[in-house]
């Protein structure tokens, strides 16, 4: 079996309106049929990677990008029913965070005349920091681990610019393999998230923080994770977990606060036939209180009380918000990730096709060789 | 006259329905709760919450928390609760053998 040389440049993104556009150059030289066995032609497309070809291989690989392409396509549902998933978990704590806020509000409120001392809001000058690193557990989500672990990297490398000692939190498969290989820096724990964050887990992470804030170990406790923007962007921001402030305001590093009564959720929703996931601003309502409630215990040991669960509840929401992320970058990671497979299989049929075009002529002509040799 | 009654964690609505009557454990001791009870607020010690409905007693325990009394309306805010229709006795006889192995 021998088949002529072929040699074809096909443009990546022929368009139909465009004909100019689909440069097409074949050359075929019917008599010249090589005598050595090597069914070798090339596809140059316009990013230059040459397919080595034979014709049971071409059919291997276009099965194996048709798998690919369905693995693909099923990690994107798959990714897209668990932020539906992830969505309702967020709806469901916010029951707890709105009463905890109005009741926090209520407690500043008739707290301010008097002198609170609560260990946990207090701020001390600062020699060390605890840095809560939260990745994911899997790959294939784009760049997401990446950004976490760099903006990691940058923090890391502003403390110690500062002179401040830090360690390390990490919570995450991703994030505990990259700091196990580095073991330069410290590290005060390794913690896995499982795939739905539950107040357990959350509860792990807001012990280890506690317990080091309180022994005076650590002067600042500070929470890195990755807040959805939308589904194409996230951000890695850093917030100072603790100390906390009283009224229960987020503060970032820079000294942003925002209010603890504003609050962002997320959905899911479709956009033109896409599915894509929007933010929500909510504003909790803080209602005056009825100033007779009466406190059961003395201030202090309500406080002692509320926080620790206020604590809770921001760590939980910071996990929330990194699965989304992930999710997300999950989703169009996977669907950018399919298109690439479809189109890959287009070409590749293109090839196989002529491929198959060719060696039916090849065949013919030896025929009509063979026919006319005998005359 | 009913209590509603709403237990609230991190992630999820524990309980959320009308009661006649609760036994809280508090930092100071158990509070019993009856309808029109006086407001006030409290922290919640990791113990047993009990629940009347109709006679019948249920019980939840609670892994410590807050609690607010208003008109007649109380909200529980803990990190943890398990109903003790969902507990396992041996599972939980279990853990506890290995959480005193871990302490001593």
């Amino acid at each position: 079996m021998s088949c002529s040389n072929l040699t074809m440049l096909v443009s990546s993104k022929p368009s139909l309106s465009d004909a100019s556009n689909l440069s097409f150059r074949s050359v075929l030289n019917p008599f010249q049929l090589p005598s050595q066995n090597s069914p070798s032609c090339s596809l140059s497309r316009s990013s230059v990677t040459p397919v080595q070809c034979g014709l049971r291989e071409l059919r291997t690989r276009i099965e194996s990008v048709k798998n690919t392409q369905k693995i693909t396509e099923a990690m994107k549902l798959v990714a897209a029913a668990k932020v539906r998933r992830a969505q309702e978990a967020v709806v469901n704590g916010r029951p707890f965070s709105e009463t905890l806020v109005e009741v926090l509000y209520n407690i500043n409120e008739q707290l301010q005349t008097e002198d609170i001392d609560v260990p946990l809001t207090k701020v001390r000058p600062v020699k060390k920091v605890a840095l809560v690193v939260c990745t994911g557990d899997r790959g294939l989500c784009g760049g997401f681990n990446n950004n976490i672990i760099k903006k990691a990297e940058a923090r890391i490398a502003e403390l110690k610019d500062l002179g401040l000692d830090y360690t390390i939190i990490s919570v995450g498969k991703k994030g505990n393999s990259y700091f196990l290989r580095r073991p330069y820096i410290p590290v005060d724990r390794f913690l896995e998230g499982g795939s739905l964050p539950t107040a357990k887990e959350a509860q792990a992470i807001a012990d280890d923080a506690f317990s080091l804030f309180i022994s005076e170990e650590v002067d600042k406790v500070e929470l890195l994770y990755t807040k959805f923007v939308s589904l194409v962007k996230s951000d890695p921001v850093i917030h100072t977990l603790l100390p906390l402030s009283p009224k229960g305001e987020i503060c970032d590093i820079n000294g942003n606060c925002v209010d603890a009564a504003d609050d962002e959720f997320f959905r899911l929703t479709t956009k033109e036939g896409k599915l894509t996931v929007e933010r929500d601003a909510v504003r909790t309502k803080t209602e005056d209180y009825s100033a007779i409630l009466e406190f059961e215990q003395d201030p202090v040991q309500i406080l002692d009380a509320l926080l620790p669960l206020y604590l809770n509840s921001q760590v939980l929401r910071a996990l929330q918000e990194s699965l989304a992320s992930e999710l997300a970058a999950r989703m169009s990671a996977m669907s950018s990730a399919t298109d690439n497979a479809v189109e890959l299989k287009k070409n590749l049929s293109i090839v196989y096709n002529r491929e198959r075009q060719a060696k039916i002529t090849g065949e013919i002509l030896e025929i009509v060789a063979g026919a006319n040799a005998l005359q | 006259m009913t209590l509603n009654l709403c237990v609230l964690t991190p992630n999820r609505i524990v309980w959320d329905s009308e009661v006649k009557e609760i036994i809280l454990s508090t930092n100071s001791g158990q509070i019993g709760v009856l309808p029109n009870h006086a407001p006030i607020a409290t922290a919640v010690d990791i113990g047993i919450l009990r629940i009347r409905l109709n006679d019948q007693w249920v019980t939840m325990a609670l892994m410590g928390g807050f609690a607010r009394i208003g008109n007649n309306k109380i909200t529980i805010l803990v990190n943890d609760a398990e109903k003790s229709s969902d507990i396992d006795p041996e599972e939980a006889k279990q853990t506890l053998e290995i959480a005193e192995a871990n302490l001593s």
